[in-house]
Protein backbone atom coordinates (compact mmCIF):
# COMPACT_ATOMS: atom_id res chain seq x y z
CA UNK A 1 0.00 0.00 0.00
CA UNK A 2 1.72 3.53 -1.01
CA UNK A 3 0.90 6.48 1.66
CA UNK A 4 -0.86 8.96 1.09
CA UNK A 5 -0.29 12.72 0.92
CA UNK A 6 -2.29 15.52 1.19
CA UNK A 7 -0.90 18.66 -0.36
CA UNK A 8 -2.12 22.29 0.84
CA UNK A 9 -1.55 25.02 -0.85
CA UNK A 10 -2.05 28.22 0.82
CA UNK A 11 -0.35 30.80 -2.07
CA UNK A 12 -2.04 33.08 -4.58
CA UNK A 13 -1.25 31.96 -7.76
CA UNK A 14 0.81 35.04 -9.03
CA UNK A 15 2.68 35.46 -6.31
CA UNK A 16 6.01 33.76 -7.27
CA UNK A 17 6.66 30.42 -8.45
CA UNK A 18 5.09 28.71 -4.66
CA UNK A 19 1.33 27.89 -6.20
CA UNK A 20 2.85 26.12 -9.07
CA UNK A 21 5.55 24.43 -7.17
CA UNK A 22 3.23 23.00 -4.70
CA UNK A 23 1.33 21.77 -7.57
CA UNK A 24 4.65 20.51 -9.42
CA UNK A 25 4.61 18.31 -5.98
CA UNK A 26 0.95 16.58 -6.48
CA UNK A 27 1.77 15.98 -10.41
CA UNK A 28 4.57 14.21 -9.82
CA UNK A 29 3.07 12.40 -7.23
CA UNK A 30 0.50 11.33 -9.92
CA UNK A 31 2.69 10.91 -12.26
CA UNK A 32 3.89 7.63 -10.03
CA UNK A 33 0.71 6.99 -9.36
CA UNK A 34 0.56 7.51 -5.48
CA UNK A 35 -2.90 8.39 -3.74
CA UNK A 36 -2.27 12.35 -3.58
CA UNK A 37 -4.97 14.87 -2.28
CA UNK A 38 -5.06 19.07 -3.54
CA UNK A 39 -6.75 21.37 -0.54
CA UNK A 40 -6.31 25.00 -1.87
CA UNK A 41 -7.07 26.95 1.58
CA UNK A 42 -6.32 30.66 2.44
CA UNK A 43 -5.09 32.28 -0.54
CA UNK A 44 -4.31 29.56 -2.56
CA UNK A 45 -8.38 29.54 -3.33
CA UNK A 46 -7.50 31.96 -5.86
CA UNK A 47 -5.66 29.76 -7.91
CA UNK A 48 -9.17 28.46 -8.76
CA UNK A 49 -10.76 32.24 -9.79
CA UNK A 50 -12.66 31.88 -12.94
CA UNK A 51 -11.44 34.88 -15.91
CA UNK A 52 -7.88 35.02 -15.02
CA UNK A 53 -5.23 36.07 -17.65
CA UNK A 54 -1.77 34.95 -16.85
CA UNK A 55 -0.13 36.31 -20.13
CA UNK A 56 -1.12 39.97 -18.64
CA UNK A 57 2.17 39.30 -16.07
CA UNK A 58 3.72 37.27 -19.08
CA UNK A 59 3.26 34.42 -17.13
CA UNK A 60 2.95 30.64 -17.89
CA UNK A 61 -0.77 29.75 -17.09
CA UNK A 62 -1.48 27.74 -13.75
CA UNK A 63 -4.52 27.44 -14.28
CA UNK A 64 -4.27 24.76 -17.42
CA UNK A 65 -1.61 22.66 -14.83
CA UNK A 66 -4.72 22.69 -12.33
CA UNK A 67 -7.08 20.90 -15.88
CA UNK A 68 -3.81 18.18 -16.09
CA UNK A 69 -4.67 17.54 -12.81
CA UNK A 70 -7.37 14.19 -13.77
CA UNK A 71 -4.79 13.16 -16.51
CA UNK A 72 -2.33 12.61 -13.89
CA UNK A 73 -4.87 10.67 -11.93
CA UNK A 74 -5.36 13.25 -9.10
CA UNK A 75 -9.41 12.98 -8.18
CA UNK A 76 -8.97 14.60 -4.95
CA UNK A 77 -9.12 18.24 -4.99
CA UNK A 78 -10.70 20.10 -2.29
CA UNK A 79 -11.11 23.72 -1.79
CA UNK A 80 -11.49 25.41 1.89
CA UNK A 81 -15.38 26.54 2.32
CA UNK A 82 -14.14 29.38 5.04
CA UNK A 83 -10.77 30.84 2.71
CA UNK A 84 -13.65 30.46 -0.28
CA UNK A 85 -16.26 32.53 1.79
CA UNK A 86 -14.01 34.92 3.13
CA UNK A 87 -12.63 35.96 -0.21
CA UNK A 88 -15.82 36.33 -1.68
CA UNK A 89 -15.62 33.44 -4.22
CA UNK A 90 -18.26 31.56 -5.58
CA UNK A 91 -17.97 27.48 -4.79
CA UNK A 92 -15.57 26.58 -7.68
CA UNK A 93 -16.28 23.60 -10.68
CA UNK A 94 -13.52 22.22 -10.18
CA UNK A 95 -12.68 21.78 -6.41
CA UNK A 96 -14.91 20.08 -4.09
CA UNK A 97 -15.57 22.66 -0.98
CA UNK A 98 -15.20 21.30 2.29
CA UNK A 99 -15.91 22.78 6.02
CA UNK A 100 -13.72 23.16 8.27
CA UNK A 101 -14.73 20.08 9.96
CA UNK A 102 -14.96 18.21 6.67
CA UNK A 103 -11.00 19.06 6.53
CA UNK A 104 -9.98 18.13 9.69
CA UNK A 105 -11.22 14.73 9.48
CA UNK A 106 -9.50 14.70 6.09
CA UNK A 107 -6.16 15.48 7.26
CA UNK A 108 -6.63 12.73 9.66
CA UNK A 109 -7.22 10.26 6.58
CA UNK A 110 -3.99 10.85 4.93
CA UNK A 111 -0.97 9.40 5.99
CA UNK A 112 1.10 12.34 5.07
CA UNK A 113 0.04 15.88 4.67
CA UNK A 114 2.43 19.09 3.05
CA UNK A 115 1.41 22.86 3.60
CA UNK A 116 2.88 24.83 1.12
CA UNK B 1 11.47 5.84 13.50
CA UNK B 2 12.58 6.76 9.71
CA UNK B 3 12.73 10.40 9.09
CA UNK B 4 12.18 12.18 5.24
CA UNK B 5 13.27 15.68 5.92
CA UNK B 6 12.12 18.32 3.46
CA UNK B 7 13.77 21.81 3.55
CA UNK B 8 12.25 24.99 2.01
CA UNK B 9 14.57 27.84 3.05
CA UNK B 10 17.53 29.19 2.38
CA UNK B 11 20.76 29.10 4.89
CA UNK B 12 20.29 32.33 6.28
CA UNK B 13 16.41 31.37 7.25
CA UNK B 14 16.31 30.24 10.88
CA UNK B 15 14.21 27.39 9.88
CA UNK B 16 17.21 26.04 8.23
CA UNK B 17 18.99 25.94 11.36
CA UNK B 18 16.24 24.29 12.83
CA UNK B 19 15.65 21.57 9.89
CA UNK B 20 19.81 20.89 10.60
CA UNK B 21 19.23 20.71 14.52
CA UNK B 22 16.12 18.15 14.02
CA UNK B 23 18.40 16.23 11.94
CA UNK B 24 20.94 15.72 14.43
CA UNK B 25 18.68 15.24 17.46
CA UNK B 26 16.90 12.65 15.10
CA UNK B 27 20.31 11.09 14.56
CA UNK B 28 21.57 11.39 17.89
CA UNK B 29 18.42 9.44 19.25
CA UNK B 30 18.97 6.69 16.78
CA UNK B 31 16.93 7.27 14.42
CA UNK B 32 17.16 6.94 10.97
CA UNK B 33 17.48 9.89 8.15
CA UNK B 34 16.07 8.62 4.95
CA UNK B 35 16.37 11.68 3.00
CA UNK B 36 17.31 14.97 3.12
CA UNK B 37 15.14 16.48 -0.27
CA UNK B 38 15.61 20.42 -0.40
CA UNK B 39 12.65 21.74 -2.60
CA UNK B 40 11.58 25.77 -3.24
CA UNK B 41 14.48 28.59 -1.29
CA UNK B 42 16.03 25.44 0.03
CA UNK B 43 18.23 24.64 -2.46
CA UNK B 44 20.02 27.98 -1.58
CA UNK B 45 20.73 25.98 1.98
CA UNK B 46 22.81 23.48 -0.11
CA UNK B 47 25.08 26.68 -2.52
CA UNK B 48 28.60 26.66 -1.51
CA UNK B 49 28.83 30.13 -2.79
CA UNK B 50 27.37 31.18 0.81
CA UNK B 51 30.00 33.85 2.48
CA UNK B 52 28.45 34.17 6.08
CA UNK B 53 30.53 37.12 8.57
CA UNK B 54 32.92 35.06 10.50
CA UNK B 55 31.27 35.78 13.95
CA UNK B 56 27.65 34.35 12.48
CA UNK B 57 26.99 30.87 11.90
CA UNK B 58 27.79 29.02 8.24
CA UNK B 59 24.76 27.00 8.46
CA UNK B 60 25.26 26.19 4.39
CA UNK B 61 28.69 24.80 5.46
CA UNK B 62 27.30 23.09 8.31
CA UNK B 63 24.50 21.16 6.26
CA UNK B 64 27.73 19.91 3.93
CA UNK B 65 29.48 18.81 6.98
CA UNK B 66 26.79 17.21 8.40
CA UNK B 67 25.49 15.32 5.24
CA UNK B 68 29.21 14.16 4.22
CA UNK B 69 29.81 12.81 8.17
CA UNK B 70 26.80 10.86 8.53
CA UNK B 71 26.70 9.78 4.33
CA UNK B 72 23.29 11.23 4.28
CA UNK B 73 21.00 10.90 1.03
CA UNK B 74 20.97 15.04 0.51
CA UNK B 75 18.71 15.41 -2.68
CA UNK B 76 18.47 19.15 -4.23
CA UNK B 77 15.62 19.30 -6.61
CA UNK B 78 16.81 20.31 -9.74
CA UNK B 79 13.75 22.23 -11.32
CA UNK B 80 13.86 24.28 -8.22
CA UNK B 81 17.52 24.67 -8.12
CA UNK B 82 18.19 25.77 -12.12
CA UNK B 83 15.41 28.10 -11.03
CA UNK B 84 17.24 29.88 -8.68
CA UNK B 85 20.79 29.72 -10.63
CA UNK B 86 22.15 26.84 -8.03
CA UNK B 87 24.09 24.62 -10.56
CA UNK B 88 26.21 21.78 -10.42
CA UNK B 89 29.33 21.23 -12.98
CA UNK B 90 27.02 19.53 -15.11
CA UNK B 91 24.13 22.03 -15.16
CA UNK B 92 26.38 25.04 -15.55
CA UNK B 93 27.89 23.40 -18.95
CA UNK B 94 24.41 22.13 -19.96
CA UNK B 95 23.70 25.77 -19.68
CA UNK B 96 26.43 27.50 -20.55
CA UNK B 97 26.64 29.57 -17.28
CA UNK B 98 29.96 30.78 -15.47
CA UNK B 99 28.69 29.67 -11.45
CA UNK B 100 29.08 26.36 -10.23
CA UNK B 101 28.01 26.49 -6.58
CA UNK B 102 26.84 23.42 -5.56
CA UNK B 103 28.75 19.88 -5.71
CA UNK B 104 28.96 16.90 -3.65
CA UNK B 105 28.00 15.53 -1.03
CA UNK B 106 24.80 17.07 -2.53
CA UNK B 107 22.95 15.48 -5.68
CA UNK B 108 20.70 17.61 -7.92
CA UNK B 109 17.58 15.23 -8.77
CA UNK B 110 13.96 15.60 -8.98
CA UNK B 111 10.58 15.44 -7.21
CA UNK B 112 10.19 11.76 -7.56
CA UNK B 113 13.15 11.51 -4.49
CA UNK B 114 11.18 13.63 -2.91
CA UNK B 115 7.86 11.26 -3.12
CA UNK B 116 10.40 8.31 -2.93
CA UNK B 117 11.26 9.63 0.27
CA UNK B 118 7.73 9.74 1.86
CA UNK B 119 6.79 6.16 1.33
CA UNK B 120 10.11 4.92 2.52
CA UNK B 121 9.92 7.43 5.49
CA UNK B 122 7.47 6.72 8.73
CA UNK B 123 7.58 10.25 8.85
CA UNK B 124 7.43 13.36 6.42
CA UNK B 125 8.93 16.67 8.66
CA UNK B 126 8.75 20.05 6.24
CA UNK B 127 10.82 23.18 7.91
CA UNK B 128 10.37 26.32 5.72
CA UNK B 129 9.85 30.24 6.77
CA UNK B 130 11.41 31.71 8.83
CA UNK C 1 -5.23 9.82 14.40
CA UNK C 2 -3.03 13.31 15.97
CA UNK C 3 -1.17 15.96 13.55
CA UNK C 4 1.79 17.87 15.21
CA UNK C 5 1.09 21.45 13.79
CA UNK C 6 4.20 23.15 13.90
CA UNK C 7 4.50 26.96 13.27
CA UNK C 8 7.48 29.24 12.84
CA UNK C 9 5.42 33.17 11.44
CA UNK C 10 4.21 35.38 13.75
CA UNK C 11 0.95 35.63 14.53
CA UNK C 12 0.56 39.38 14.38
CA UNK C 13 1.36 39.86 10.83
CA UNK C 14 0.14 36.35 9.75
CA UNK C 15 -2.84 34.04 9.02
CA UNK C 16 -1.59 30.65 9.83
CA UNK C 17 -2.18 30.21 13.23
CA UNK C 18 -5.83 31.26 12.70
CA UNK C 19 -6.53 28.80 9.92
CA UNK C 20 -4.37 26.18 12.20
CA UNK C 21 -6.38 26.63 14.76
CA UNK C 22 -10.28 26.58 12.97
CA UNK C 23 -8.54 23.21 11.35
CA UNK C 24 -7.24 21.57 14.17
CA UNK C 25 -8.76 17.99 15.69
CA UNK C 26 -9.25 17.70 19.38
CA UNK C 27 -6.08 15.58 19.11
CA UNK C 28 -3.66 17.85 17.47
CA UNK C 29 -0.84 19.62 19.08
CA UNK C 30 0.84 22.62 18.22
CA UNK C 31 4.24 23.18 18.56
CA UNK C 32 5.28 26.97 17.88
CA UNK C 33 8.78 27.93 16.70
CA UNK C 34 10.13 31.24 15.67
CA UNK C 35 8.61 33.94 15.25
CA UNK C 36 5.49 32.24 15.65
CA UNK C 37 6.50 31.86 19.42
CA UNK C 38 5.05 35.46 20.31
CA UNK C 39 1.83 33.42 20.29
CA UNK C 40 2.39 33.32 23.85
CA UNK C 41 2.61 37.14 24.53
CA UNK C 42 0.58 37.51 27.75
CA UNK C 43 -3.00 39.31 26.67
CA UNK C 44 -2.52 38.58 22.92
CA UNK C 45 -4.72 38.30 20.78
CA UNK C 46 -3.24 35.16 19.88
CA UNK C 47 -2.68 34.05 23.62
CA UNK C 48 -6.15 34.06 24.04
CA UNK C 49 -7.29 32.22 20.59
CA UNK C 50 -5.17 29.46 21.55
CA UNK C 51 -5.74 29.40 25.69
CA UNK C 52 -9.31 29.11 24.58
CA UNK C 53 -8.60 26.43 21.62
CA UNK C 54 -7.41 24.15 25.09
CA UNK C 55 -5.35 21.57 22.99
CA UNK C 56 -1.80 20.38 23.52
CA UNK C 57 0.46 23.72 23.15
CA UNK C 58 4.17 23.11 23.17
CA UNK C 59 6.87 25.43 22.07
CA UNK C 60 10.66 25.52 21.44
CA UNK C 61 12.87 26.59 24.19
CA UNK C 62 15.40 28.20 22.55
CA UNK C 63 12.82 30.20 20.57
CA UNK C 64 10.73 31.45 23.69
CA UNK C 65 14.12 32.01 25.07
CA UNK C 66 15.71 34.27 23.35
CA UNK C 67 12.51 36.35 22.78
CA UNK C 68 12.41 36.41 26.43
CA UNK C 69 9.00 35.42 26.78
CA UNK C 70 7.75 33.69 29.80
CA UNK C 71 5.47 31.17 29.38
CA UNK C 72 2.24 30.13 30.70
CA UNK C 73 1.72 27.13 32.72
CA UNK C 74 -0.30 25.37 29.76
CA UNK C 75 2.67 25.38 27.19
CA UNK C 76 4.98 22.87 27.65
CA UNK C 77 8.87 23.87 26.32
CA UNK C 78 10.90 21.23 24.46
CA UNK C 79 14.36 20.82 23.00
CA UNK C 80 15.17 19.24 19.83
CA UNK C 81 15.32 15.42 20.98
CA UNK C 82 11.52 16.45 22.22
CA UNK C 83 10.48 17.68 19.12
CA UNK C 84 11.48 14.38 17.33
CA UNK C 85 9.66 12.72 20.10
CA UNK C 86 6.77 15.04 19.35
CA UNK C 87 6.93 13.70 15.62
CA UNK C 88 6.79 10.49 16.52
CA UNK C 89 4.08 10.64 19.47
CA UNK C 90 1.75 12.01 16.77
CA UNK C 91 1.11 10.20 13.57
CA UNK C 92 1.91 12.85 11.10
CA UNK C 93 3.34 16.33 11.06
CA UNK C 94 1.75 19.90 9.35
CA UNK C 95 4.11 22.41 8.88
CA UNK C 96 2.92 25.69 8.13
CA UNK C 97 5.44 26.62 5.73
Amino acid sequence: MSRSLLVISRQAPWSGPSAREALDVVLAGGAFDLPIGLLFLDDGVFQLATAQDAKALQQKDVTANLQALSLFGIDEVFACSHSLAERGLSPPDNAQPLSSEQISQMIDRYDQVMTL
Amino acid sequence: MKFAIALFSAAHAPSSRRALQFAQAALAGGHEVVRLFFYQDGVYSASNSVVTPQDEQDIAQQWRAFVSEHQLDGVVCIAAALRRGVLNNEEASRYQRSAVNIDAPWALSGLGQLHDAIQDADRLICFGGP
Amino acid sequence: MSTLHVLSHSPFTDSRLGSCLRLCGAQDAVLLCGDATYALQAGSAPFQALQAKALDVFVLAEDAQARGLSLPDWAKSVDYPGFVQLSIDHDKVNTWL
